[in-house]
């Protein structure tokens, strides 16, 4: 009997995990957020709630996250912004952006800004593990 | 208020609540309101601003929404704490976030307020009468309240 096995895609080559950076102001997406990814074994190395603080968790931990997901309607200071403070500390940063608005100006706004991808939400488990692999292995 | 801005939020409401509930969603008939609204148990409130101001409320009972911040959670939940809060919240924003991305596209510019919940009956006032839908689940029904105009 052959069966195929598939990798969990939150392993790199090694065997390590991947590092993810959750930044959302709601402790709902949080939840959902790491759920979905820890069934694949990434690994949420930290969660902030608004940009702000992911700015900040960022510059703490830069050498080992592999990949932030960033929402962009939240308190204090919003995910754009945070997104050029991120790209600013390390251009090479991979963001993705998550958000419940999918504007076309604001998708574009992101991407021009270095965002690597942008999911709207609901949240789709298969959605949100393709692209955040498809993000962190390329 | 014209019927045209109702219907974004409707159809995105029922779109949304399809794809966290994974099951069949529906509408009922829009009535019109009063300048106040009783609302129900538990209210989800949206403020616009821009090109088109006012305010949208998910108006639901305590036994829908329980069940419903059940299912998008995937474990059962009998109580308001701040996680059914948050979940309710979610639900408000990505509802009023897929009908503003609809509103763009048709023309009209403003954003959305972070929404807000209301636990315990409530009234809101406004200046004009409001219109409301009734968006039919297989966990219960709930209404869309909305009162909105342009400047
Ligand atoms: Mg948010």
């Amino acid at each position: 009997m052959s069966e195929e096995v598939k990798e969990p895609r939150g392993l790199k080559l090694d065997g390590s995990s991947y590092k993810v950076l959750i930044v959302d102001d709601s402790i709902f997406v949080q939840k959902q957020l790491r759920q979905i990814l820890t069934s694949e074994q990434f690994d949420i190395i930290d969660a902030a709630s608004d940009g702000t603080e992911g700015v900040e968790k960022y510059k703490q931990h830069q050498n080992e996250i592999d990949v932030v997901t960033l929402d962009i309607t939240m308190p204090n200071m919003d995910g754009i912004t945070a997104l050029e403070h991120i790209m600013k500390v390390n251009p090479k940063a991979k963001v993705i952006m998550i958000s419940a608005l999918g504007k076309e100006e604001l998708v574009k706004q992101a991407l021009v800004a270095g965002a690597k991808n942008y999911i709207v939400k609901p949240l789709d488990r298969e959605k949100v593990l393709s692209r955040i692999h498809a993000v962190v292995s390329r | 208020m014209r019927v045209e801005y109702i219907n974004p939020f409707v159809e995105s409401a029922v779109s949304v609540l399809r794809e966290v509930l994974g099951s069949d969603v529906s509408r009922g008939q829009i009535s019109l309101g009063s300048k106040i609204s009783v609302l129900h148990d538990v209210a989800v409130i949206v403020g616009l601003v821009g090109q088109v101001e006012g305010r949208v409320v998910l108006d639901l009972d305590k036994t829908t929404a329980l069940k419903i911040v059940s299912v998008m959670n995937g474990e059962e939940m009998t109580e308001f704490d701040e996680m059914t809060n948050a979940t309710l919240t979610e639900l408000g924003n990505m509802i009023s976030g897929r009908a503003v991305t609809r509103l763009a596209e048709l023309g009209y510019k403003f954003d959305v307020t972070p929404p807000a919940i209301f636990v315990g009956s409530s009234t809101v006032s406004d200046t004009i009468e409001s219109l409301i839908v009734p968006i039919v689940t297989e966990f219960g029904a709930f209404k869309i309240n909305v009162a909105l105009r342009e400047r």
